[in-house]
């Protein structure tokens, strides 16, 4: 028996890893910068000073450390011959992407690689120009240039870009020296060195294109510095404490990240999210089971009676009602006074107004009367599935030889309802019970967000829809253990309550 | 020779197989008879018929434009001809001024029973009309049945409109599930763990070939994709197919490749591939993480649209029709007309796909019957939440939803909720139906 729940464990391995590297994919795939979400108000607009502008440079790379975001992605990359191994260190993710295109339409990174880094060089000598009236317009047109030439590689709109740049910066105009000398001064002179190299630069990505390397395949080895590995094993030592707060203790060893949205840590969010789920679903599923169970005891006892066929109606009428419906109906017709049937609070768990300092009592009503209309939405279904699975199953039990010999025997009816039959038909109610996990889950994503309760659903769902990749990894990897082991507890329950079921002699 | 005569000969030719036709159609005969006696199943199929006209004739059930009109002196179907104009053709001359089809003047006009587009608003009627309270129509032709939302969209139109989507879901997401679980489902039965072998050259060539398909399939053509996902999702469709097409195109080669390298090495299939325990392990992966969720995650990073919804929901819901298929192969690859197959020498392909499934396809009905429940259900839950439909398109869970942001439009919380739940009942209806009928047990 230990043997087999050993194998069972090590079976989740394989499992979660897939699903990691599953969502790692979708995080690959996701469009928008996280580092610029998380940097979002306290970093300054494009313009500015240089200070302000290294400033930015310098939070931004400081911030996608500290998300882990530094890093080339995966162990090794499929990618074309012309893919350069060190894009990643274009920390900025769309410059990033866009050199990536640059480089997927010529092939050539030694000769794309200078023009990046001779924009970059006349932005800086940009900032060396005073900014007053005379520079205002030129300055505009060329900081503006400096952006698209960042985000575009079509030709067209790279040779449109430069020639408006080239006119900017060709501009002179008068000033006046004296009281009697006008003289025709270019301001942007000091500029002109690094234009003209940006401009050479283009010309020779054009010149020399090797386009056939991007039509040829190659795999590059990375190596553990990437952002999976140091985001699933961490990067600091095993076995050595270190002081130093870059280094990540990784997944597995609990350290789950933080959010991208607020730079909360991860494992506090689903600390205060998973006690919640939890506990709704464990009252909803004891309630469900310990009505239904008797209920399809009883039911099987009057087979074909008026009560069984009205009742097996109304169960299939619950099973087929869609639980975002019922939630729905609840809080429209029971929660608000529109239909005079003002009976619940309508959102979350606890009242707004609810005292710091209000007594256990009034605390317990106050979140009766909060989860009691979650609690019913998420028992309804479960309870209709187990009252029919247990019917179903104390009838074919009923039909069993050893029924008739305990009933022609003589045993009163209750012994051999609920010692013969019971038992016995108990057995799918136990798988059933593993099946109930991952709908239990799924299900409070719908409970939870239609009534504002903060537990695993609505986290996972908000980070979803927030792109928070972190939370949702965690969510995501909560929640297959918790299926797998749910499985697990089912097979391992079904072979106490069947002993002829034994997985040891298996194999 | 004469198709007849050919058909003849073919039939004389293939006389064990017409034979086991004749067994499958009185099982089949059996099946319909059980099924006839569930009245509530076969009241389910009727109901399905009626969705199916209902979304199929949508466009004419309820729609802005005539379905018929003479104006300035010439007859025109404008719901047909728009048909035409997504096609890519264009409104004659005539129409192409018209702005408002309400307020055109017209000899004389035939609108459709209901005369409101999904997505049409009616300023005359905003703000949440109820169907009981005074609506500011012309006359009862006007009325809007189901009341309207908050810009006036008429709710029965959507409602309509909202059908096809549903059926659509059923169909494609389901198509997309049957296709994936019933030949995994069928290679994990039929092969199981110790059947399908093949030479160290096949396994090599086909770890090569890999991320060669890959590369040249998806990779380099990456941006591509991209590129055409942000466009339209007919052209991203059609980009992704090119892909899976080059993909399987380079992956055939290796295997070709393999094929000439066993003839000139005399290589023997040695290798066990234990495909069983593959698909085992991917079903339970699947089942593992909470599919809402997962779905949701992969929606949410795309451009809204109900298709991807519907591929997606397909991609993932396939496990139950592979359970299912695997069970019926692991019965049916002992009988022995399988053995006769196999013993004829038919190659294995020929065995799975024109004798071993056909036989087994039955049970996986009832997966199919539930599994469009479970997709309209999901698909209903995510529009409800606003994931994954485009502003355009009205279906039955984005109207409900509307509910939830004005809690005095009980139309709103009750017309929508009520089809979703008349469709998933009646789906269910159908897969208990089936489930008996199929029963062997019941088999008399």
């Amino acid at each position: 028996m230990f043997k087999y729940i050993l194998t069972r464990v090590l079976y989740f391995i394989p499992t979660l890893l897939i699903i990691t590297l599953l969502t790692f994919l979708l995080s690959q795939a996701a469009p928008g910068d996280p580092v610029e979400t998380r940097l979002q108000g306290s970093q300054g607009a494009q313009g500015g000073g240089m200070s302000e502008k290294q400033a930015g440079e310098q939070a931004y790379i400081a911030m996608s450390k500290k998300l882990g975001l530094d890093l080339p992605p995966f162990y090794f990359s499929v990618g074309s011959l012309a893919e350069p191994k060190d894009l990643y260190k274009i920390f900025r993710k769309k410059e990033r992407e866009n050199l990536s295109r640059l480089v997927n339409t010529y092939g050539n990174w030694e000769q794309i690689e200078p023009y990046y880094y001779s924009i970059k060089t006349l932005e800086e000598s940009l900032f060396d120009i005073e900014r007053d009236t005379n520079t205002y317009d030129g300055l505009k047109v060329l900081k503006e240039g400096i952006n698209n030439l960042l985000n575009t590689h079509e030709d067209v709109a790279i040779s449109k870009e430069l020639i408006l740049m080239e006119t900017a910066i060709n501009t002179f105009s008068t000033v006046r020296v004296d009281s009697v000398t006008l003289i025709q001064k270019n301001y942007f002179e000091s500029a002109i060195p690094a234009f003209e190299a940006l401009q050479a630069n283009y010309a020779a990505i054009r010149a020399n294109a090797t386009v056939w390397k991007t039509k040829i395949p190659s795999i590059k080895w990375i190596g553990a510095a990437n952002q999976y590995h140091v985001w699933l094993f961490g990067n600091k030592p095993w076995f050595k404490s270190t002081e130093d707060p870059s280094l990540k203790g990784g997944f597995i060893r609990g350290d789950f990240g933080e959010s991208y949205l607020d730079g909360r840590p991860v494992a506090s969010i689903i600390k205060d999210a998973l006690p919640i789920t939890m506990s709704l679903n464990l009252i909803s599923v004891l309630i469900a089971y310990s009505l239904s169970v008797w209920l399809g005891v009883f039911l099987s006892q009057r087979k074909d009676a008026t009560v069984d066929r009205v009742v097996s109606v109304v169960l299939f009428i619950l099973y087929s009602l869609p639980v975002f419906w019922v939630a729905t109906i609840f809080i429209v017709y029971l929660t608000t006074n529109e239909y005079g049937m003002d009976w619940f609070p309508t959102y979350g768990l606890f009242s707004n107004d609810l005292p710091d300092d209000a007594s256990a009592w009034t605390t317990f009503k106050d979140l009766a009367a909060h989860a009691i209309l979650p609690i019913i939405a998420m028992t309804y279904g479960s309870f209709t599935y187990i009252t029919r699975q247990m019917r179903g199953s104390m009838l074919a039990v009923s039909k069993q030889d050893y029924i008739r010999t305990a009933v022609a025997k003589g045993l009163p009816k209750k012994v051999v309802v609920w010692k013969h039959a019971f038992r016995n038909s108990l057995i799918p109610i136990i798988t059933m019970f593993a099946s109930l996990f991952p709908i239990a889950i799924s299900g409070s994503v719908v409970i939870e967000v239609i009534f504002s309760i903060p537990g695993m659903g609505r986290v996972g769902y908000e980070a979803v829809l927030a792109r928070n990749y972190p939370v949702l990894f965690t969510v995501l990897i909560f929640s297959a253990v918790l299926t797998m082991v749910g499985i697990l507890v089912a097979d391992i329950l079904y072979s106490v309550v069947d002993p002829r079921i034994s997985f040891t002699k298996k194999k | 020779m004469s198709k007849q005569d050919e058909q003849k000969e073919q039939q004389t030719s293939s006389a064990p197989a017409q034979d086991q036709k004749g067994q499958d159609q009185s099982y089949g005969a059996i099946v319909k008879r059980q099924f006839r006696k569930n009245k509530p199943a076969v009241w389910s199929l009727r109901f399905i018929i009626i969705i199916v006209i209902i979304g199929l004739s949508a466009d004419f059930l309820a729609n802005e434009k005539p379905l018929m009109c003479k104006y300035e002196g010439k007859t025109f179907f404008p719901v047909f001809r728009e048909y035409i104009v997504d096609l890519g053709g264009s409104w004659p001359q005539e129409l192409s001024s018209i702005v408002d089809w309400k307020t055109a003047n017209y000899d004389y006009v035939v609108w459709a029973p209901i005369p409101y587009g999904q997505s049409e608003t009616d300023f005359m009627n905003a703000n949440y009309v109820s169907p009981l309270d005074d609506q500011n129509v012309k006359s009862k032709r006007w009325w809007h049945w189901l009341g309207t939302d908050e810009i006036g969209r008429d709710v029965m139109s959507g409602m309509i409109h909202g059908t096809r989507i549903a059926m659509m879901v059923g169909v494609v997401s389901m198509s997309i599930a049957s296709v994936i679980g019933i030949f995994m489902g069928a290679m994990a039965g039929y092969f199981g763990d110790e059947k399908l072998k093949t030479s160290w050259a096949n396994i090599l060539l086909f770890i090569i070939s890999l991320p060669f398909a890959f590369f040249y399939g998806f990779q380099i053509r990456s941006y591509a994709i991209g590129d055409a996902f942000a466009n339209s999702l007919f052209s991203a469709l059609m980009q992704v197919f090119l892909g899976l097409i080059i993909f399987i195109a380079i992956i055939v080669l290796g295997q070709f490749i393999a094929k000439l390298l066993n003839k000139v090495f005399k290589l023997q299939a040695t290798r066990n591939i234990p495909i069983d325990i593959i698909v085992s392990r991917a079903i339970e992966i699947l089942i593992s993480v909470p599919r809402l969720l997962l779905i949701m995650s992969i929606v949410a990073i795309a451009k809204p649209s109900i298709m991807l919804v519907m591929v997606i929901i397909g991609a993932t819901s396939w496990t139950g029709i592979a359970r299912f298929t695997r069970g019926e192969l692991l019965r049916v690859r002992n009988l022995e007309y399988i053995e006769a197959a196999q013993s004829l020498g038919y190659s294995e392909w020929r065995t799975i796909f024109r004798h071993a499934i056909p036989n087994s396809l039955a049970p996986v009905l009832i997966a199919i019957a539930f599994g469009v429940a479970g997709a309209i259900l999901t698909e209903s839950f995510l529009s409800f939440l606003g994931i994954g439909v485009e502003a355009e398109v009205a279906t039955w869970g984005k109207l409900l939803s509307l509910a939830r942001k004005n809690f005095s439009a009980w139309w709103l919380a009750l017309a929508p909720g009520f089809a979703i739940f008349i469709t998933v009942t009646i789906y269910n209806l159908m897969g208990e139906g089936l489930t008996d009928a199929l029963d062997p047990r019941l088999k008399q």
